[in-house]
């Protein structure tokens, strides 16, 4: 890898190799028969242990530079240049769907701003699902110790031991939050991507939750890119980019 | 639950309708056999003669078991309350004819040696150790075909009659007969009550048409013929419209019995010829003279085969010894030719029957299967409508790396688990009423006034209520087969849904 990242870590500066390489990345919507561009060649370098915070406009493409990112949608094909998504050196664009399956349930963990979570199982559940999905049944059985372990260890560090039985909708907003990064982590990702993670949430439980994420981050080393409005937790990141008119510009 | 309702219910009526309609098809088929044997020889009306040589021919062969001789007409019946009912007249000879069929099993008053929960239930009047005394010697009467007078103590040749034909059999719900005594209408305008107990001291009018030896009817004869005990063949037809007599009886009154064979013998030169009477030496014109013996006849001789052996295969040895027997009396019985199409195996005899049985059991299931069948259609509406209630949340499970795969046989799963309790719950519920069918029946008969068996229609005078395991596996496996394929097309739909498209999706 060529490209170099600068690195801001206690505020030190260090130039280390990135983690994900984004490339001349297009993506347009068809809406009906109205094609709607949204990104127009994006460029990005995201170093291992990096916490870069993306923010823009409304419809700027924020999220859908997020979901390219976690693979669960594919760039434009259309330019010259074809576009180029390097994740710890493979080359995402050229996966396959199963491929991308796999690297979302081992390398991806996603933090979204509704929570998301499946309302008909527990808190508990909601967490151990990630195991099942990366395991398979099988072998989520013979790990099925290993992961409750696991998912009731990061809920108790999100203060949600009390709440392991119950349903999403017996949580409040800040706590379905926690365990939905609680669900994130589950698989131990190299890389979070959280979409707007605290747009939902008043501004002490917001506080919270990003506390929650930067201690989690600190101490796994986890790679976060996360969407915000919020300025002041932007200011809070390793790095800020903004895209503006579909492209990437440094803040 | 809807969906599982849906399996649960088509499950279940298509068990019910199945058991029903194969234990109809099964009984009518034990039924048919029950009174005929394997094959018979049939030459109607006027009868064949010579049959105990038939019979003593096919008894040695190895193929079969064993014959009996019967004649099979139609007459009018008076009943002890003074109705005259058209009825078919069986005349068998009791002790072969058992052998030849399950008659001695069909004999309704006898004392119940191994009785089933089902009559210790209905208080069985037969279960009755006052009665059994009694019940022993009905059952003797019926099979020797004998009844003491009352009034004579003479022993007297008397018949077996169906038990729904006099109308004094009270029949009840769990399918034992009671005796009771009716009153009877009288032109005065009174009643009388009819205390008559058939086998005890009940007796009917026969009246048949005699007919010559050449199929010409005679005068009508009328008999009165004592009952020996009732039969219940469980053919509804039959147990109401059948009376079995012994056959030298019916050969008598059917004039089918030997007889001296008398003939005008003439000189043919002289009309007039005379003769004197030997006794009291007066002269008159000549008589008819005695010039042989006139056989006896029956219409009908029925076989059975040994136990394993094919039913055609029977039939075409029955038809070898026929023609045998035929050539060592030509002339004298219905040659061999005209005979082949005549002997018929009791499958023939009751074809009409079990073909239009066969072709409404199809009809329905075909009809109920296609009403099931919308089964598929119900859980695949309630299926897509949850895949799209459900589709953030599968654009959540896509982003925790869930195949596509992974996301349709996630339906499926589904999907085959309903089907699985649904069709569980389903043969149970079928199960259940199939065995209770007939007091499921008689308590809407008394709660609503809703009769659907009538066994006047339907020939049985119970419902068919036994359920064939291998029918209810293939009803359940098809139940989660429905359900499956009623999943696959919304999980198919699932899993190649975009999942970014989910994720926004509100």
């Amino acid at each position: 890898m060529e490209r170099m990242v600068q690195e801001r870590e206690a505020g030190a500066t260090v130039r280390s190799e990135p983690i994900l390489s984004v490339r001349n990345v297009h993506k347009t919507y068809n809406l009906g028969r109205v094609k709607v561009p949204v990104l127009h060649g994006v460029d990005l370098d995201v170093a291992q242990g990096e916490w870069v915070t993306i923010l823009g406009a409304s419809g700027s493409g924020k999220s859908t530079l997020l979901h390219l990112i976690g693979g669960l949608d594919r760039p434009d094909k259309h330019t010259n240049e074809p576009a180029s998504m390097r994740f710890c050196n493979r080359e995402l664009t050229r996966e396959s769907k199963r491929s991308l399956d796999r690297y979302r349930a081992d390398d991806v963990g996603f933090v979204f701003q509704f929570y998301h979570l499946l309302p008909e199982l527990s808190v508990l559940e909601n967490v151990t699902v990630g195991g099942m999905i990366k395991h398979g049944r099988l072998g989520y059985r013979t790990r099925c110790k290993e992961i409750v372990d696991r998912a009731s260890g990061l809920l108790d560090r999100f203060g949600l031991s009390h709440r392991l039985r119950h349903r999403p909708a017996e949580l409040s907003g800040g706590e379905r939050q926690r365990v939905a990064i609680a669900r994130a982590l589950i698989n131990e990702p190299n890389l979070l991507l959280a979409d707007e993670p605290t747009g939902n949430l008043d501004l002490r439980t917001g506080e919270s939750i990003l506390d929650a994420i930067i201690e989690h981050r600190r101490d796994a080393g986890l790679t976060l890119v996360m969407v915000t409005h919020d300025e002041r937790i932007a200011a809070k990141s390793d790095r800020v980019i903004q895209l503006v008119d579909g492209r990437v510009e440094e803040a | 639950m809807l969906a599982m309702a849906a399996v649960m219910l088509s499950v279940a009526t298509i068990l019910i309708t199945w058991s029903v309609m194969g234990g109809f098809l099964k009984t009518l088929i034990a039924s048919g056999k029950t009174l005929v044997g394997d094959v018979a020889i049939v030459w109607p009306n006027v009868g064949f003669a010579y049959y105990e040589d038939l019979i003593e021919r096919l008894e040695a062969d190895e193929l079969i078991d064993s014959a009996s001789p019967t004649i099979e007409t139609f007459g009018l019946i008076e009943l002890p309350d003074g109705r005259i009912e058209l009825i078919s007249i069986k005349g068998v000879e009791v002790s072969s004819y058992s052998d030849v069929t399950g008659f001695a099993d069909t004999m309704w008053w006898k004392p119940i040696d191994e009785p089933t929960s089902k009559d210790h239930e209905g208080e069985d009047i037969r279960l009755d150790p006052q009665y059994r005394q009694m019940f022993e010697g009905m059952q003797a009467n019926g099979l020797s075909m004998t009844r003491e007078n009352l009034k004579t103590g003479h022993i007297e040749a008397a018949g077996v009659l169906g038990i729904e034909v006099t109308g004094l059999n009270d029949r009840r719900v769990w399918g034992g007969y009671y005796p009771w005594s009716p009153n009877r209408a009288l032109p005065n305008g009174g009643t009388e009550r009819l205390d008559v107990f058939m086998p005890r001291d009940g007796s009917v009018g026969l009246t048949i048409l005699a007919l010559d030896s050449s199929g010409r009817p005679i005068d009508p004869v009328t008999r009165t013929i004592p009952i020996a005990n009732e039969f219940q063949s469980g053919l509804y037809e039959v147990d109401q419209g059948t009376i079995f007599v012994p056959l030298d009886v019916i050969q008598r009154m059917l004039r089918l019995d030997e007889a001296s064979k008398v003939e005008m013998v003439r000189d043919d030169e002289n009309p007039f010829e005379i003769q004197v009477d030997p006794v009291t030496g007066e002269i008159g014109p000549k008589m008819k003279e005695v010039v042989g013996v006139d056989p006896a006849r029956v219409t009908t001789v029925l076989v059975r085969g040994v136990d394993g052996a094919e039913l055609e295969a029977v039939r075409t040895r029955v038809r070898e010894i026929y023609s045998e027997f035929a050539d060592a009396h030509r002339g004298l019985v219905p040659d061999a030719i005209n005979m082949q199409h005549q002997i018929k195996t009791w499958e023939d005899l009751n074809r009409t029957m079990i073909s239009a049985v066969k072709k409404e059991t199809g009809l329905v299931l075909f009809i109920f299967g296609i009403v099931s069948f919308t089964t598929v259609f119900l859980v695949l509406a309630i299926f897509w409508s949850m895949a799209t209630e459900k589709t953030k949340d599968i654009g959540v499970l896509r982003a925790l790396g869930a195949s596509t795969p992974g996301i349709a046989w996630l339906w499926i799963r589904y999907g085959a688990s309903i089907g699985i309790v649904g069709s569980v719950t389903g043969t149970v519920i079928g199960y259940w009423v199939v065995l209770n069918i007939n007091a499921i029946h008689d308590w809407m008969g008394r709660t609503f006034g809703l009769v659907i068996w009538d066994p006047r229609q339907y020939y049985f005078v119970e419902i068919p209520s036994q359920v064939d395991l291998s029918k209810a596996v293939i009803v359940f496996v098809v139940g989660i087969l429905t359900c499956v394929l009623g999943a696959a097309i919304p999980a198919v739909h699932s899993a190649r849904m975009d999942p970014v498209k989910a994720l926004r999706f509100e």
